[in-house]
């Protein structure tokens, strides 16, 4: 068992059934269980196969090198796409609550479309809970197979690295689970932010760390090589923690000045609406 | 057209971060399998780290300017 990957995809996992869970919901909630856990159970099963068939191809036939390249832009990508949108929360540029702007906007969806509570079927929100399963579903996979499979030299320690990294993610799915069936309601307690803000900070840095070792696509010649081997991504996090407190700082001063600037600008419109 | 969409909305969402991250990874390619500039390659985790800094200030500062 490696934990390090288990904690971390466990971690990346829980924002993605969190916001899965929470669509999940408010189908059940709005339309009817039957139709909600029936999307929900399709794309999972869906989910098995599409990882069936490419998540073994991916460990199979991909080069190591070439894997963690990929697998390294495509975390840095991830990681920046979240640590940015927790930074504009964090300085007030952007809703803190996601979760509740999901609920309220979904249920305002259904009831404009004269939904109510039925017990039967119904294919709107059958393919609702269908799509936001599968695509939060899919995001779960992607996290499982790229953190699983980048972490080790060998074949077998990679599918080790594959089955901590799915062991992480199904205990974050039985928890956000849980939790849900426990408090019967939309995940607001749940900090959103501060876990996304933490998951990005470990999808950058990670994929920082496998892109640069990924790097050398040609066998000949001297490659790059972290100081302190794997150690370093503590380094790369503490590093983003720094620039995201720096950043957050920043647009928070710029965010203040903006509303002084308007604030002056709207008495001095005023004055000169006085004085003529 | 909307498949391309649909996997770029998924992975990023965001053209700043992914041009600048794409041309980096070019830039470091290219000192990496290069031999004229294989005095650079101990460079490559500063030049990524100043790299992906760089991009997130450069997508923050446009949200900041946008919701001026």
């Amino acid at each position: 068992m490696q934990w390090a990957v288990a904690t971390a995809a466990f971690l990346a996992s829980v924002v993605e059934f969190v916001e899965a869970f929470t669509i999940v919901l408010v189908v059940g909630v709005t339309i009817n269980w039957r139709s909600s856990l029936a999307g929900a159970l399709a794309a999972a099963a869906t989910l098995a196969l599409i990882i069936a068939t490419f998540g073994v191809a991916l460990v199979e036939f991909v080069p190591l090198n070439v894997l963690r390249l990929v697998v390294g832009v495509i975390l840095i990508l991830f990681g920046l796409k979240w640590l940015k949108k927790a930074i504009l929360r964090y300085s007030g540029l952007k809703a803190l609550h996601d979760e509740e702007a999901i609920f309220e906007e979904t249920q305002a969806e259904l009831r404009a479309r004269g939904e109510n509570i039925a017990p039967r079927f119904e294919p709107f929100g059958v393919a609702m809970s269908y799509k936001a399963v599968l695509l939060e579903g899919l995001e779960v996979a992607f996290i499982v197979i790229t953190f699983g499979s980048s972490v080790a030299s060998s074949g077998t320690a990679r599918s080790l690295g594959i089955t901590s990294a799915a062991i992480g993610a199904a205990i974050a799915g039985v928890l956000v689970i849980l939790l849900g069936v426990l408090v019967r309601a939309p995940l607001k307690r749940v900090p959103e932010n501060t876990l996304k803000f933490v998951v990005g900070i470990m999808l950058t840095a990670f994929g920082t760390f496998w892109a640069a070792e990924g790097i050398r696509i040609s066998t000949n010649g001297t490659h790059f090589e972290w100081p302190f081997a794997d150690v370093s991504i503590l380094f790369l996090a503490a590093l983003y923690l720094l620039a995201s407190y720096v950043l957050v700082t920043w647009l928070k001063r710029t965010k203040q000045h903006g509303t002084a600037g308007s604030s002056t600008e709207g008495i001095e419109a005023i004055k000169e609406e006085v004085v003529s | 057209m909307k498949v391309i969409r649909a996997i770029y909305n998924f992975l990023v969402g965001d053209m700043i971060i992914l041009v600048g991250i794409l041309l980096t990874i070019l830039v470091l390619a290219l000192i990496n399998n290069v031999d004229a500039l294989a005095s650079l390659r101990s460079a490559t985790g500063v030049i990524l780290v100043l790299a992906v800094l760089a991009v997130l200030v450069a997508t923050l500062n446009r949200e900041a300017r946008a919701k001026r």
